[in-house]
């Protein structure tokens, strides 16, 4: 668990206010194939808006995103995200969007006011989304940001909710080994 | 602490709870309808985890594809019924058992003021009628399933003030059409998303039907729950059906809202929510005349017997246009039994609609009543977003029991004020 990495240090891929998951994120016809290995989503990672975008991000690339990202409880793009080891900054996002982003293990923060006015593509960023605060290295601006709750810590930590689940699972066995059923 | 953060707060354990907190509410119950099922006991069954934490507390509702127009949902209907026996669910509300689950368990006394449960589906906000919260968990239901619990962060609490009665034909389907809207352009200022939606003010004119209807449409605008404080006559029902001891809920009278809205309904029009979305709600006068192909009755926000009752009224000795056809989905088979030995049954059957089993009806993905392309239709149905009833270019939209019943006898869209029923007076207000 110590392993994991809450601060990410990357480029920035900026995006407006308003991106909707289906097709500001990622293909309608993705969300409806209820495609969501990240061999098939990664593909198609802001290819409406930004055709071959997955070839170019790397690892650690940290998205900022303006007022009410993500629109729709869907998960496929935020899978695609967590896969390619980003993060996500937004100004706002609905609720239900920001659960999917959680559900699937993605390091983001919301609520984060007027990042988008503090940089542009291609800065150079480093984020702790466990701590709460983002630097713009390449414009030095440093700002305090909602970290992610300690309550949701633990399961962006084990991936998200299958990877959560898969933890309880093995938790469950070790302790009905540790005490079985006398009834059993 | 407001009604959310107190039944929040007592489901968790906790003196007392914020907004933006991260708790873990034992739930009373955990519903999980047909539709998802599979899903949930394929990812469950994936992890090796066969199991559920509290099989007792688990509701299996079948609402959304009840009498299975495919063969799909026949073999869903199928793994659904050995998932109840593998997971040893008693609580199985199958086919013709129980209704709409939304709807019915207010009326056996299943779902009673002050509990908290978690639902897969998002319109559980109907449990605010009855002065509790459903929440929409989605496919981490199967985290529900397997450990008995899952996150939920803490809502904002919006209170909106109702001040005034409703007139003569105007219904609480109208007053949630008309928030919408009023939200939609800003002259309710608030923000819905994941935020609860607590009533206040002149409620006591709203029966249980009524306040399902205002939870209805603050849904659809986002809002994660939405809460009537019970009335004396909602309570006294609570108390006659009880399957178990409850406590009402109320908000503390110095609770903190993060807006303080009012609303006043005394001159409010019949509404009609043109398509595209329940919050493009204008006076029934403005969309009068429109010709119609299909009416539905029926769902989660104007499915429970009072609904039934005041279309009936206007349906009284009278045909549906020839050129209509007319579906009609009660909320329960408690109120389709009810309305035989009450004559309704008669009523709409001989005014020419067509009973559909108990349930979603084609509020569900079209998967029964469906309506062609270019059709227009006008409906009770919880959004009229294009393609809820299948095709895309369909005309949706919405209005009361009242102005649908109306609208299907006239072949358009029609004024119920203008349609004194038959028999006696049409009641006002809130059913």
């Amino acid at each position: 668990m110590s392993a994991f990495q809450w601060r990410l240090t990357g480029r920035c891929y900026k995006l407006g206010h308003d991106v909707p998951h289906q097709g500001g994120v990622i293909p309608g016809w993705v969300i409806a194939g209820r495609y969501l290995e990240p061999k098939d989503v990664i593909p198609h990672l802001f290819e409406e808006t930004d055709p071959g975008f997955h070839e170019r991000c790397r690892p650690g690339d940290i998205i900022v995103a303006g007022r009410n990202f993500g629109m729709g409880p869907k998960m496929n793009g935020y899978v695609a995200m967590n896969a390619l080891g980003f993060g996500l900054v937004c100004e706002s996002m609905p609720f239900l969007a920001y659960r999917a982003a959680v559900g699937c293990g993605l390091r983001v923060m919301t609520d984060c006011v007027n990042a988008t006015d503090i940089c542009e593509t291609g800065d150079a960023l480093e984020v702790d989304f466990r701590d709460g605060w983002f630097v713009n290295h390449t414009r030095g601006i440093r700002r305090e940001y909602p970290p992610v709750p300690d309550g949701l810590l633990e399961l962006i930590e084990l991936g998200g909710n299958t990877g959560w689940l898969k933890q309880w699972r093995t938790s469950q066995q070790r302790t009905t080994a540790a005490h079985p059923d006398p009834e059993a | 602490m407001t009604a959310v953060e107190k039944t929040l707060a007592a489901k968790s354990g906790r003196a007392g709870v914020e907004p933006g907190e991260v708790v873990h509410p034992d739930p009373d119950f955990i519903m999980v309808h047909d539709g998802v099922v599979m899903g949930a006991k394929r990812e469950l069954d994936a992890l090796g985890i066969d199991r559920l934490a509290a099989p007792e507390k688990v509701v299996m509702v079948t609402d959304h594809d009840v009498i299975y127009g495919s063969a799909r949902a026949a073999e869903r209907g199928a793994f659904n019924r050995q998932a109840a026996r593998q997971w040893g669910v008693r609580q199985f509300f199958d086919v013709g058992r129980g209704g709409h689950g939304h709807i019915f368990p207010m009326e056996t006394g299943m779902l009673l003021p002050g509990m908290f449960y978690f639902d897969n589906d998002r319109h559980a906000t109907n449990a605010g009628a009855i002065g509790a919260f459903g929440f929409r968990m989605g496919a981490e239901i199967s985290r529900v399933l397997a450990t008995g619990t899952n996150w939920v962060m803490v809502p904002k609490t919006v209170r909106l003030t109702i001040r005034g009665r409703l007139a003569t034909g105007v219904h609480a389907r109208d007053v949630g059409f008309r928030i919408a809207t009023l939200v939609a352009n800003g002259a309710l200022d608030a923000d819905l998303d994941y935020r609860v939606l607590e009533y206040a003010g002149d409620l006591d004119q709203f029966d249980l039907a009524a306040r399902a209807a205002l939870c209805s449409s603050p849904t659809e605008m986002r809002a994660y729950g939405v809460f009537v404080p019970p009335s004396a006559a909602v309570l006294a029902h609570a108390r006659e059906k009880a399957q178990r001891p409850f406590t009402p809920v109320f908000a503390d009278a110095h609770a903190h809202y993060e807006a303080d809205l009012a609303l006043d309904v005394s001159a409010l029009e019949p509404q009609v929510a043109l398509p595209g979305g329940v919050q493009h709600a204008v006076d029934v006068t403005e969309a009068a005349g429109t010709r119609i192909d299909h009416v539905f009755l029926g769902s989660c926000g104007s499915g429970m017997y009072a609904d039934l009752e005041t279309a009936a009224r206007y349906l009284a000795g009278r045909r549906i246009a020839p050129h209509v056809r007319m579906f009609v989905a009660p909320g329960s088979e408690e109120s389709t039994k009810r309305m035989a030995r009450e004559g309704l049954l008669q009523t709409f059957i001989e005014a020419g609609a067509v009973m559909l089993p108990a349930g979603c009806g084609p509020c569900n993905d079209a998967v029964i009543g469906p309506v062609h392309s270019g059709e227009v239709s006008i409906s009770t149905a919880a959004n009229n977003n294009y393609g809820r009833f299948g095709a895309k270019d369909a005309q949706l939209y919405l209005g009361s029991p009242a102005t649908v019943a109306a609208s299907a006898i006239a072949g358009c869209i029609a004024d119920p004020r203008a349609c004194t029923p038959l028999q006696r007076e049409a009641r006002s207000g809130g059913s």
